[in-house]
């Protein structure tokens, strides 16, 4: 028998190495693209290159003729199959009918038309130009508020006024609370149309075996078990007959938390050929084709007393949606909704949404979702209340914030907040950046014409989605724990991580509650066929409702092997300590691998216990947990170019408790990126025809390593009453609480000259316009 | 995109009229033309060969000739299509007459879509005003060579220059 190890330091907490990373930085990992079948065919899609068109007629017979090509279909062959699922539902939703390719009408750039599929892509990509679709192109409209505008083009003939959904909220008095008001600030605040912009575009593989009536899917994607479900059903396909694998996926960020049309149609391609088919996402498809994020106007009305008491809230969102429902999409902007008073005691608030149709691809959950919108708002107010009042912005928020001993505490946007101590990070952020010298030196640097800010936000998110009954599909997570007869460890996470690293985080805490190696344990997930049903990661809960999972299956499996070990040991008191099952009274004890072992052979069996050594735990969330943070930026503007210098990042996040912090910092990190790409850079833009003029990386702006400054990342640790393990989840904090404090420095590098509000990005165009038109942009 | 400029022609307005309707002349002197072929009254058949960025490909369209004032002024609109995108321009030339040359002053607005929409967009502008100089250039050069064989001017005709460009 193997020697046993025994292992008595915990990993919980430790910086532990990323277990996924010598595959991923070697180039060694599986990607769709890198998966190579016997016969495997090759899928191009024609889109459309009109935002608006009527489509008179299309001939595929030259593209069918092209020696190579296998099949080429168009909208009325897959009639049969299923429309691209909407998940959200809002009363009185208008939900258009989403095919998976357009029959005679497109409705924005790129919507898919016909699909090729030939013996390779380069042939397939050819017979694409074979093909001839007469389009009447339509007059469009891009901007939501346009939309909104009486006699705007309809982008859905049968809705003239553009407008999917109203939706109304509120909580306590606010009429009166801005009756009594002594001041009431205002402002339109945009939060740009964004490109997710994952490292790996989307892409399929399908294998259809006909003898068996299954058909195995490929798909880079965030949540493979409900893709699976949705899919049959768009197939009409058992749901038993379908299995959903996902390889290495290369980044998501809730641009792959969808259904997308190609995973149906691949799927319908290869049932038809008989053959394998791939297909892989262009750079310029994933920019016109795949959801993008934010896309909001909105106008906020804070009011407040002249002492700084905030009163009530009111917000008017526009959201656009683009043309049509992707999986979340409209219940996008509610989150926005539930999140608006963000850290503060505002009693009374109101917000009304307009969802608005436009001639773009839809819009749907990128990093935040909801909640960087959210967070840029009440951000954005605070800063503006305080200029208001001419008080200090921290001074500000230190006198609003929920206090620490008001938890739970239920908002006015019916919310409950796990914990919290929001004034912490805030003071801990302002000590590391020596505010009260910090606004001296800011003085000075003004005084000789240095255009130089200083910005906060205190944030706070909801995550950890979610109590099933507030989730659109269940908001469980599962966790499988098994022991294998020769004592290894395997943990199957309901969860899709992908760059998050619970293959670590999860082996962490498999090791510490069994006290094995961490290379004893290896976590998989992924494959429907291997996996139980899982909902997926998302929303920052793969750690925060996957991890309890894991620790609750566990538990489970705790529970067999001291049956097993009291077994084993003769014994009635044990405990499971250190890879060992110990008698308390004799101090005699078995190995996990003996027991294992034993349980297999199953010579001899507990009373009432099964062979074997397996548990499986669903874990239903009871609440959202709430993380928070406070970020200082220090920024300087170029006079000269109107270039931002971002000269100091202070983050400091309250995740709960951490499990690794490597991995936490690497969260926050690119967090705070995206945050800075939305704050600066990023901006996705159509003309007034419905033409994505930033249609590729040359012309939309993500930021590259030169240009992130240094991140000075800290923590507070209030952990979370919600789930055993005491996480809040970190995936999306950075992010939200980024732009804000970007924004809100620069806005203080140039309130001198009367800018009270600049909207992102905040480009050095429109900077240098600001410094040399005295304010005026 | 909306384009506008002016350009000097070393000619009077009529024949500069006669020149920027002559097919001949504007398949030579169009960057690209591979042909220009009269269908129809005022009505042309083109093919057209794009390079914008990255991006180039054939275009197939057609050109017609409205509102005609001559010399004075007179329309064009221009539709093209190809495997990189669709293109559509319509362009009002007023010609007004200086000494002996005459200045050709356009204001259009161009539509472009598909692949040079998404890709070429930031290049689009410098194209457009690219292709237009080179567009006069070459129908200077052509004019010259036409001027001297019928009628050798008086004087010796300026080079054309390219007045402000703008969008």
């Amino acid at each position: 028998m193997a020697t046993t190890i025994t292992k008595t330091e915990t990993l919980v907490g430790k910086r532990i190495r990323r277990q996924e990373d010598p595959r991923l930085i070697t180039g060694t990992a599986t990607y769709v693209d890198d998966i190579k079948m016997p016969g495997m065919h090759h899928a191009c899609i024609l889109r459309s290159p009109h935002g608006a068109a009527k489509i008179r007629s299309i001939d595929i017979k030259p593209a069918q003729d092209l020696p190579g090509v296998a099949a080429v279909f168009t909208g009325k062959d897959v009639e049969g199959v299923g429309p691209v699922p909407c998940g959200a539902s809002l009363p009185g939703l208008r939900v258009p009918p989403h095919a998976i390719l357009a029959k005679d009408r497109v409705y924005f750039i790129g919507h898919p038309v016909a699909v090729v599929v030939a013996t390779d892509r380069y042939i397939a990509a050819d017979a694409l130009d074979l093909i001839e679709v007469d389009y009447e192109p339509l007059p469009t409209v891009t901007d939501p508020e346009k939309a909104l505008a009486a006699g705007a083009p309809a982008v859905h003939p049968e809705w003239p006024d553009n407008t999917a959904f109203l939706y109304h909220q509120e909580g306590g008095d606010p009429e009166t609370a801005f009756k009594e008001a002594e001041v009431v600030v205002k402002q339109r605040i945009t939060s740009q149309r964004l490109i997710p912009t994952a490292m790996e575009t989307r892409g399929v593989v399908a294998e259809y075996r006909s003898a068996e009536k299954s058909l195995t899917l490929y798909s880079s994607t965030q949540i493979p078990h409900l893709l699976r479900t949705l899919v049959s059903q768009m197939l009409g396909l058992a749901e038993n007959h379908l299995r959903v694998i996902t390889p290495e996926v290369g980044g998501g960020f809730g641009s792959k938390l969808n259904v997308y049309a190609e995973e149906a149609l691949m799927g319908f391609v290869a049932m038809k050929i008989g053959k394998p088919v791939k297909w892989i996402e262009s750079r310029r498809e994933n920019f016109q084709c795949t959801i993008h994020g934010r896309g909001h106007v909105d106008y906020y009305e804070v009011a407040a007393k002249r002492d700084g008491t905030v009163l009530g809230l009111r917000l008017k969102l526009i959201q656009d949606l683009g043309a049509y429902h992707q999986l979340l999409t409209p219940a996008i902007p509610t989150l926005s909704v539930l999140m608006m008073p963000g850290l503060y005691k505002f009693r009374n608030v109101t917000a009304d949404i307009v969802g608005v149709f436009t001639n773009c691809v839809p819009t749907d959950a990128y990093r935040g979702a909801g909640r960087p919108e959210a967070t840029h708002g009440i951000e954005r107010m605070m800063d503006l209340l305080a200029a208001e009042l001419k008080m200090d912005p921290a001074e500000l928020r230190l006198k609003n914030f929920i206090g620490k001993d008001e938890f739970p505490y239920a908002t006015a946007t019916g919310l409950s907040y796990d914990s919290g101590n929001y004034a912490e990070p805030l003071k801990k952020a302002l000590d590391l950046v020596d505010y009260h010298k910090l606004r001296q030196e800011q003085k000075q640097a003004k005084a000789s014409g240095r255009l130089l800010g200083v910005g906060i936000s205190t944030y706070g998110e909801i995550c950890a989605f979610g109590p099933s009954p507030a989730t659109p599909a269940g908001g469980w997570e599962s966790a499988t724990v098994k022991i294998e007869p020769s004592g290894k460890v395997t943990v199957m996470t309901g969860a899709s991580p992908h760059g998050q690293g619970e293959e670590t985080t999860f082996a962490q805490i498999a090791a510490d509650e069994l006290g094995v190696p961490i290379d004893d344990v290896i976590v998989v997930h992924g494959d429907t066929a291997v996996v139980q049903y899982g909902i997926g990661t998302f929303g920052s809960r793969g750690t925060a409702v996957g991890g309890p999972a894991v620790y609750y299956a566990l538990q489970e499996l705790k529970k067999k092997i001291r049956k097993f070990g009291e077994m084993l040991l003769e014994t009635t008191d044990v405990t499971v300590s250190g890879g060992q099952c110990v008698d308390n009274r004799t101090g005699k004890s078995v190995s996990l691998a003996q027991i294992a072992g034993a349980s297999y052979r199953a010579m001899k069996l507990p009373p009432n216990t099964e062979p074997g050594m397996v548990a499986t735990y669903f874990w239903e969330p009871p609440n959202f947990a709430f993380p928070f943070g406070a970020h200082i930026v220090v920024s300087e503007v170029d006079r000269e170019t109107g270039h931002v210098e971002i000269k100091r990042y202070v983050a400091v996040d309250d995740c709960g408790n951490i499990i690794n912090p490597l991995l936490v910092d690497g969260q926050v990190h690119g967090g705070v990126v995206q945050g800075l790409g939305q704050a600066l850079y990023e901006q996705a833009v159509y003309d007034d025809d419905g033409q994505l003029i930033t249609g590729e990386l040359m012309d939309y702006a993500i930021p590259k390593a030169s240009m992130v400054p240094w991140i000075e990342s800290s923590h507070t640790i209030t952990p979370s009453p919600v789930n055993p393990l005491g996480v809040k989840g970190v995936g999306e904090a950075g992010t939200i609480g980024c732009s804000p404090a970007v924004v809100n420095s620069v806005v203080d590098a140039l309130s001198h000259l009367g800018v009270k509000h600049i909207d992102m990005p905040m480009t050095p165009e429109k900077l240098w316009n600001l410094v040399h038109q005295g304010g005026q942009a | 995109m909306k384009i506008a400029g002016s350009y000097t022609l070393p000619v009077t307005p009529q024949r500069a009229y006669e020149l920027l309707q002559d097919p001949e002349v504007l398949a030579r002197c169009m960057p690209g033309t591979e042909r220009l072929a009269k269908i129809g009254p005022d009505e042309y058949e083109m093919k057209m060969k794009m390079v914008i960025s990255a991006v180039q490909g054939l275009f197939a369209g057609k050109v017609r000739i409205a509102d005609q004032k001559p010399p004075e002024q007179f329309r064009l609109i221009v539709e093209g299509s190809g495997k990189v995108g669709f293109m559509r321009g319509d362009g009002l030339l007023t010609l007004s007459s200086a000494s002996a040359t005459t200045e050709v002053h356009y204001e259009g607005e161009v539509h472009v879509g598909g692949v040079i929409a998404g890709v070429g967009q930031r290049l689009l502008d410098t194209t457009a005003k690219i292709v237009i100089r080179k567009f006069f250039e070459k129908l200077a050069e052509s004019a010259g060579q036409v001027v001297e064989a019928v009628a050798a001017p008086s004087s010796t005709p300026s080079p054309a220059t390219p007045a402000s460009d703008s969008n």
